[in-house]
């Protein structure tokens, strides 16, 4: 009886462990705040050209990262004078829809504006936003939203 | 082992039986089962007035069923009402009086019942469509003048009820219609949503009559709601019957007025 | 013996003449449904045939139409037609009042009907059980294939008559049909009748559709089209299937709503990371920019009278909602509470405002009034927005979306309803996933 209940407890506290575990590892490698940091999603315009920067809830100003992101997007366009982009905007699905659409329509041209302050054209550069149209993630969770949370540069031609 | 068996046997022995027993009630009891009625907590203050005897009962009644008859041929009360507010004798004496002649029969009290049946030759005179149309007047100048009047009639209400009904017969009869009343729900809100039903009464609560006050509303242009309160409102009381009223002092109540006014609870 | 009686008689007499008039203030009554019975049209035996179903049955399919969408507004309880104590077929007779009072029915729909010439003839009663008259009889002529529209005319009828407002169930509900996984969806622009028959698609799916709104006639449809890859807002013509762009803009419009007089229709225009409200009016063309403001201003909804217009902004930070007067001027802010506020809708009425709110991760559907005061939340959920009001400011129609799980699985759209006082939310039936409603106005007038 004695020996059942240490093992129920070590049980707990195993399981508590991992739960909290769990948390921290979401927290420290994939979000700063509630913006996404990780890797997953992203697809690259070329080797080491990351095609996506994220946001914070509501937000349209960029991160450190995403500064980063876009000038290694500068670059890789002043090397490939041909190719135009367009950046898509995004928001996560918690918000109404029409000022989802206003808020990626900003969101892709906050990165937009950026792009230009690195001399990038901006008739290269075109804009769309599709709100919470078109989550990347499926997911109805902090995750999934902060992934969704976007302003992807797709090439145009 | 056969111990065991024994117990097994006794309890499953004893589960048919309880079931056996209970059985037959559970057979009988939708059928002798009254449609569950919610029950409204007033209480009737039972020293308020104390129920006759049978038998002094039936005589009563079969004096109101006279007094029914020729009551119903005169003039409407409320004329009376307003025309001599002071002949009018306070509730309260009255009561005692009434209770006083019902047991004793005492013979002095014979004499306002000359004079008063005398007057009431009187009325019988008036044309009484004259009376009413007058009322009637009356009573469109009272709803222009509506917010006065609704406070007026308020506060009169308090006043004649401390003496006519006891708070909790009164209770219980608002409760009674509150249950009745399915409020109309497309009623605008800022607009005088007060209905007047004026109702008679026979000795058991049933209606004998029952009349909108502020009728001209009812096809005012403009004006359509009213109409729909007004008829939710006699609905109301014509589905209550039959109203609970006192046991006795049908006098006092067999007049009766209802002043609908949804308002508060439109804006609650 | 007999004198007493006489003694009694006459002292009662007596204080009967003199009484003070009781008067009882009755200030509550129930909001519980009020019983109805609605008898089933009786089908006049010389009726040619029906080409969808058997013309005998007709007569209960209308009354069952009728039966529904009453008892969809949770203001009535339809009885239960097998404790009906007569058959329709007396339908021209008067009923038996007592009869009916024993089932508790309130009111009583009885009537008839007759195909001849092939035009399909209704006649209809409402009675007053307790009050045993007749409240109304109305009789309407129309080709046999309207006969779902005749018994929404006829539940308009009853409920006008019984309620004292306008009704709304000869309307239609134009919304955006979803199906297809949560990352791919597919998005036509359907309609329907507001009980959910008679649904049609008008656009095949090829490009994401948004925000369908009704013009005052119903002819008129302005919905955002991603079509090319161009989000604009679009100018549709339903019966003759004809549309257009609203407007030339350089860049997207989304949010479009007709006035109220049909003339003009105000949307958001974004440029430039800044989003602000336009208007422009469908003869002339003549575009007018409304608000001019480095922050997100959408969502824009006239008040009934046209001279005001109410919006969300983020200009404070947060999303919160705005009233200003038509041409832009006068902003003022009428949302103080906690959270963020969308989505404003104007009632047709002109004194309430319908909004969604965001709190702590929740979403409310509220009315409040247009000055932003008395506010009231009549549903919370995991996510629903976009607000839509019934014809006679009563009603809200809106959608609501379910939590998906890591794969996207569990997602649903939904459309609800929901009446002011937040009471009667109920599913309004849909082929497929719905979002984005607006209620049409009453079909006829």
């Amino acid at each position: 009886m004695k020996f059942n209940l240490a093992l129920r407890n070590l049980l707990i506290v195993l399981f508590g462990a991992l739960v909290l575990s769990a948390c921290s590892t979401t927290k420290k490698g994939d979000l700063s705040g509630d913006v996404y940091t990780g890797t997953e999603t992203i697809e690259y315009l070329a080797k080491g050209v990351p095609d996506r920067v994220f946001f914070a809830t509501n937000k349209s100003s960029l991160t450190t990262a995403a500064r980063d992101t876009l000038r290694k997007q500068a670059t890789w366009l002043r090397k490939n004078k041909d190719i135009s982009v367009t950046v898509e905007g995004h928001a996560d699905e918690r918000g109404t829809r029409e000022y989802n659409l206003a808020l990626g329509e900003r969101r892709a041209n906050a990165a937009k504006d950026y792009l230009m302050t690195y001399g990038i054209s901006g008739k290269r550069i075109s804009v769309i936003s599709y709100g919470k149209e078109k989550p990347v993630n499926p997911a109805s969770n902090p995750l999934a939203w902060s992934q969704n949370r976007r302003s992807v540069s797709v090439k145009a031609n | 082992m056969t111990k065991n068996l024994f117990f097994s046997f006794l309890f499953h022995a004893l589960v048919i039986f309880l079931t056996a027993l209970s059985l037959p009630f559970m057979l009988r009891e939708p059928i002798d089962l009254p449609p569950i009625v919610s029950v409204e907590f007033i209480e009737i203050k039972d020293k308020t007035y104390i129920p006759f005897a049978p038998k002094a009962r039936e005589i009563i009644d079969k004096a109101k069923e006279e007094e029914k008859r020729i009551v119903s041929e005169q003039a409407p009360p409320s004329a009376k009402a307003k025309e001599k507010p002071d002949r009018i004798p306070m509730p309260e004496d009255k009561k005692q009086k009434k209770e006083m002649v019902k047991k004793k029969q005492n013979p002095e009290e014979i004499k306002p019942e000359i004079r008063q049946s005398s007057e009431f030759e009187k009325k019988e005179l008036f044309d009484t469509n004259e009376i009413a149309a007058l009322i009637d007047k009356a009573k469109e100048e009272q709803a222009n003048t509506q917010k006065k009047t609704d406070k007026l009639t308020q506060s009169s209400v308090k006043n004649s009820f401390a003496q006519a009904l006891s708070l909790s017969e009164e209770d219980a009869l608002r409760a009674q219609i509150f249950g009745c009343w399915s409020v109309p729900l497309g009623l605008p809100y800022d607009k005088n949503l007060l209905v007047r039903i004026k109702l008679k009464l026979k000795p058991d609560g049933t209606i004998l009559k029952s009349e909108i006050l502020d009728h001209a509303r009812m096809n005012t242009p403009g004006q359509s709601f009213y109409k729909i309160l007004a008829e939710s409102a006699l609905r109301a009381v014509r589905i209550c019957q039959p109203l609970k009223v006192p046991p006795t002092g049908y006098d006092r109540w067999k007049d009766l007025q209802l002043n609908f006014d949804p308002t508060e609870m439109l804006k609650g | 013996m007999k004198k007493i009686i006489i003694l009694f008689l006459y002292i009662i007499l007596s204080f009967s003449k003199a009484q003070a008039l009781i008067k009882v203030d009755i200030t509550r009554g129930n909001l519980d449904p009020l019983p109805v019975a609605i008898s089933p049209l009786h089908v006049d035996g010389k009726s040619e045939k029906f080409s969808l179903f058997e013309v005998n049955k007709l007569g209960s399919e209308i009354s069952k139409i009728i039966e529904q969408n009453i008892k969809s507004t949770g203001l009535f309880n339809p009885l239960n037609k097998d404790a009906f104590v007569q058959k329709p077929d007396i339908a021209h007779l008067k009923p038996r009042f007592e009869d009916w009072r024993l089932i508790k029915a309130q009111a009583l729909v009885t009537g008839k009907l007759l195909i001849k010439d092939d035009k399909l003839k209704v006649e209809f009663r409402l009675w007053d059980l307790t009050a045993a008259k007749e409240m109304l009889a109305l009789s309407f002529t129309t080709t046999p294939n309207n006969w779902r529209r005749v018994a929404h005319i006829i539940s308009d009828k009853i409920y006008e008559r019984l309620t004292g407002e306008g009704g709304y169930f000869d309307t239609r509900i134009i919304y955006v049909s979803e199906t297809g996984p949560k990352d791919q969806r597919v998005k036509k622009l359907a309609l329907m009748d507001q009980d959910g028959y008679n649904i049609k698609y008008l656009t095949l799916g090829n490009e994401l559709v948004l925000t369908p709104r009704f013009n005052p006639t119903n002819q008129l449809v302005t919905y955002m089209s991603y079509f090319k890859n161009l989000p604009r807002v679009y100018l549709l013509d339903i019966e003759t299937g004809i549309q257009e762009i609203v407007g030339n803009f350089p860049g997207m419009t989304f949010a479009p709503r007709f006035s109220p007089d049909g003339k003009k229709i105000i949307m958001s225009f974004a440029k430039d990371g800044n989003s602000d409200i336009y208007s422009m009016d469908i003869e002339t063309r003549i575009v007018e920019q409304i608000t001019k403001h480095p922050s997100i201003d959408t969502s824009p909804s006239y008040s009934p009278d046209g001279k005001y217009v109410a919006f969300n902004s983020d200009r404070s930070g947060l999303q919160q909602i705005y009233v200003m007067r038509s041409d832009g001027t006068g902003v003022k802010r009428i949302t103080h509470g906690k959270g963020i506020y969308g989505t404003p809708v104007w009632s047709p009425r002109g004194d309430l405002i319908a909004f969604t709110k965001v709190r702590k991760g929740r979403f409310y559907i509220g009315v409040m009034r247009s000055d932003g005061s008395g506010e009231r939340l009549l549903t919370e959920n995991f996510y629903q927005e976009a607000p839509s009001w019934s014809p006679n400011g009563r009603v809200l129609i809106f959608y609501r979306e379910t939590k998906s799980d890591k794969t996207g699985k569990g997602f649903s759209a939904k459309l609800w309803s929901i009446d002011i006082t937040g009471y009667n939310e109920r599913r309004v039936k849909t082929e497929t996933d719905a979002s984005d409603p607006s209620w049409s106005s009453l079909l006829s007038k």
